[in-house]
């Protein structure tokens, strides 16, 4: 019996007046890599970033390890969040301060892990990441790659029990984007459970589970790898691949 | 010096009034009873406000380094204290607060060559008349030849302090005159010097001064037609204070019968004489040094605590909850509609109404205030320059909103506006200069006394601009370093 991580249900979101999440469903269950794909403008984003309540769903529940977020308050909010790491398109490393710093801080500030221990952590998440002669450079001297790598470990240092990624590979020049892509494959590989909202066609064939094409705020299409990519059902789903395989 | 109350302090009495309405009802009113003279004995001590930038009635000697007041009036002061059997304090302070500063209980009696205009008496009750001075107008030596009285600067430019009954006097009897007002004697005489005027109406007594000091000068009678009381002066108290009144009569009495003023100010004329006798500036380097003291004094405690209330603030109003919010935009809207020097008139008198602060904390208070509202609005543009993927990748992790604010955003904002915090904290430095006017004894205040005691006008102006140069530019270069330093670590 497969356990259940993350369960949303009837998710509505809109920015004003306009309906940018319409009525989605769907289940990730623990060890599962998700990837979310479609066309730009599809909501992509906005459904990630509601996963952990940087957006505010309007209507609707996210269920995460039995809790409903949508009815939590800020200080459960942030207990949970420790528990799902996020991955963003811009790195957003803190650039006040160092690459180790970056990786130590939540685990210091959150868990209250010690100096030592976190510093250790840290290390040992940036040799994963193969970055660890980097640890006292500033962010700003760091390759795009390097500086993705740096804050999926910032991220692995919570321990988390899901990641997040939201485009992980779209800001790199293209050279780069291989060394991101391995390390996400690396930690897949390792069980972790895994959503991705991603334009890597390539990834999604070879390590998602499942892939969720998303067009026009509604999950259009949901399966296997193979389902989408060698036999989709949708027309849009369809049009979209079409137009990927042009380019 | 016989000044008209300005609009500024018109002002400030207004709304002190207004706070003292619901402060404390008029209470000698109530009780029927009159206590000023029993509050004088009871306290032991007669603090006497005055402006000491008008010798011979009343100004800064240098003895030893320390300056010390001096005058006639301080004379007269004296003498009525130990008639009371009370100790002299002696409160300076602009000639334009020392009303307010009666209205509020700062001080128990103004002597400061004040006379009892039928204006100034609805509102501040009079000693009787200890001494009666003159009009005249101060020359040129040179142009001695060309005036007799009044009468001879008809279209002619002539000088009086502003808003001052000499003002008036020339305004009204001299015909066709251009008057120039400035608000100290010291600069209406280097206006004489470089000829913007060619005459400046002064009380005799003051005028005697300036022309035993300055051999380049002279005095004419002015001759003008002297209606009640602007030729007087008398000793102010706060309205009602029948029997301080009536005891300080006494004293008067015995000052006018003896003929004691003629003795004071001869006195006081010693006094000048040594006043002039050393006028290097290196002869008053410790008027200046403690000028800068304080002037540093105050800037430094500002920006500290202007830094702090400046974050609060700037955190009101980047607040969610309305009424926070409103509140923290009301206060930095409000003290940035408002001169800084009105604020630092209201802490003093219309806080003063209720608890007695010391001018100098006054003076920070102000200053701290005002500062605050600006570094709010630095503060404020700091934050909203850090992208907000920085606080999304913070709060993804699991810190809270304050870790947040502390550990990603705050430390980004404060580089961000580091160049603008430094500009605040020069011009501290500068603005703060306006605490001068409630007696606090800043670098500007001690240029004044230092003007006065010398009777020279420029050096000593010289010599403060040097000196805030010197603060402002050396102050400029260490921020600099650390904003270099700042930019190089990130
Ligand atoms: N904060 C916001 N305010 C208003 N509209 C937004 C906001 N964020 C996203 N949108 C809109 O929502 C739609 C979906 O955006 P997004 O989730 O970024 O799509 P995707 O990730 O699939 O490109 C777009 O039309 C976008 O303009």
């Amino acid at each position: 019996m497969p356990e259940e991580m993350i369960a949303i249900e009837n998710i509505n979101k809109k920015f004003g007046d306009t309906e940018v999440l319409k009525d989605l469903n769907g289940k990730v269950e623990k060890g599962q890599v998700i990837c979310v794909i479609g066309p730009s403008g599809g909501g992509k984003s906005t459904f990630l970033r509601c996963l952990n309540m940087l957006e505010q769903p309007t209507s609707g529940k996210i269920m995460f390890e039995n809790s409903d977020l949508t009815s939590l308050n800020e200080s459960q909010i942030n207990q949970l969040r420790e528990k799902m790491g996020m991955v963003f398109q811009s790195f957003n490393l803190f650039s006040n301060m160092t690459v180790v710093e970056n990786v130590k801080l939540a685990p210091i500030k959150v868990k209250k892990m010690s100096n030592d221990d976190a510093q250790k952590l840290a290390l040992k998440l940036l040799a994963q990441v193969g970055l660890a002669e980097k640890a006292d450079d500033y962010p700003a001297s760091l390759s795009g790659g390097q500086q993705q790598r740096v804050a999926i470990a910032r991220a692995l240092a919570m321990n988390p029990d899901v990641m997040l990624f939201d485009e992980p590979t779209s800001a790199l020049d293209p050279e780069m984007v291989g060394e991101v892509l391995k390390v996400m494959q690396d930690l897949a590989n390792e069980g972790m459970t895994m959503v991705v909202v991603t334009h890597e066609m390539g990834f999604a064939k070879n390590v998602a589970d499942e892939v969720w094409f998303m067009d026009g705020g509604v999950f259009a299409e949901k399966g296997t790898p193979d389902q989408i990519f060698e036999h989709p059902q949708n027309e849009r789903t369809q049009d979209f691949l079409a137009k990927i395989l042009e380019a | 010096m016989k000044k008209i109350m300005s609009w500024l302090m018109l002002v400030v009495t207004l709304s002190v009034a207004l706070l003292g309405g619901f402060a404390q009802p008029s209470h000698a009113a109530t009780t029927g009873t009159e206590d000023s003279l029993a509050r004088v004995k009871a306290k032991g001590t007669l603090v006497m406000g005055t402006s000491p930038d008008y010798p011979p009635y009343e100004f800064l000697v240098n003895r030893g380094g320390k300056e010390r007041v001096v005058g006639m009036d301080v004379d007269i002061a004296k003498k009525i204290a130990k008639d009371l059997g009370v100790k002299l304090v002696i409160k300076q302070m602009d000639f334009d607060s020392l009303l307010v500063a009666l209205e509020t209980n700062k001080v128990d009696m103004v002597i400061s060559g004040m006379s009892p205009t039928p204006a100034r008496k609805k509102s501040v009750d009079f000693s009787k008349v200890y001494y009666k001075g003159g009009q005249s107008i101060i020359i040129n030596k040179a142009d001695k030849g060309l005036y007799k009285d009044k009468d001879s600067f008809e279209n002619k430019s002539l000088g009086a302090q502003t808003g001052s009954i000499q003002y008036n006097l020339g305004k009204k009897q001299i015909k066709g005159s251009k008057m120039k007002g400035l608000a100290k004697i010291s600069d209406l005489i280097l206006a004489l010097k470089s000829h913007k005027a060619e005459g400046v109406i002064m009380e005799t007594p003051s005028a005697q001064a300036y022309v035993d000091n300055d051999p380049d000068l002279a005095m004419i009678n002015g001759k003008f037609d002297l209606g009640s009381g602007e030729n007087d002066t008398a000793i102010g108290f706060k309205k009602g204070s029948t029997s301080l009144v009536n005891a300080v009569n006494k004293s008067v009495d015995e000052i006018t019968q003896k003929k004691l003023t003629k003795t004071y100010l001869k006195d006081a004329g010693t006094y000048m004489k040594t006043n002039t006798h050393n006028t290097s500036m290196w002869h008053y380097s410790g008027y200046f040094l403690k000028g800068v003291e304080y002037t540093l004094l105050i800037t430094i405690i500002s920006v500290f605590f202007g830094i702090l209330l400046g974050i609060l603030f700037a955190l009101m109003r980047l607040s969610k909850m309305k009424l926070v919010h409103a509140l923290g935009v009301v206060y930095i809207e409000f003290v940035r509609g408002t001169p800084l020097m009105i604020q630092v008139m209201f802490v003093y008198f219309g806080i003063g109404l209720f608890i007695n602060i010391p001018a100098l904390i006054a003076g920070i208070i102000a200053v701290s205030l005002n500062s605050a509202a600006y570094v709010a609005e630095i503060i404020r543009g700091g934050i909203n320059s850090v992208a907000k993927g920085q606080t999304e990748a913070a709060r993804s992790l699991g810190l809270s909103q304050r870790q947040t604010f502390q550990s990603v955003v705050f430390p980004q904002a404060l580089k961000n506006i580091w160049p603008a915090l430094g500009n605040e904290f020069v011009s501290l430095i500068k603005e703060s200069s306006i605490v001068s006017i409630i007696g606090v004894t800043d670098l500007i205040y001690q240029l004044k006394a230092v003007q006065t005691a010398t009777y020279k006008g420029v050096i000593p102006i010289v010599v403060a601009m040097i000196i805030y140069f010197i603060l402002t530019f050396s102050l400029s270069k260490v921020l600099n370093h650390y904003e270099r330093k700042m930019k190089h670590d990130a």
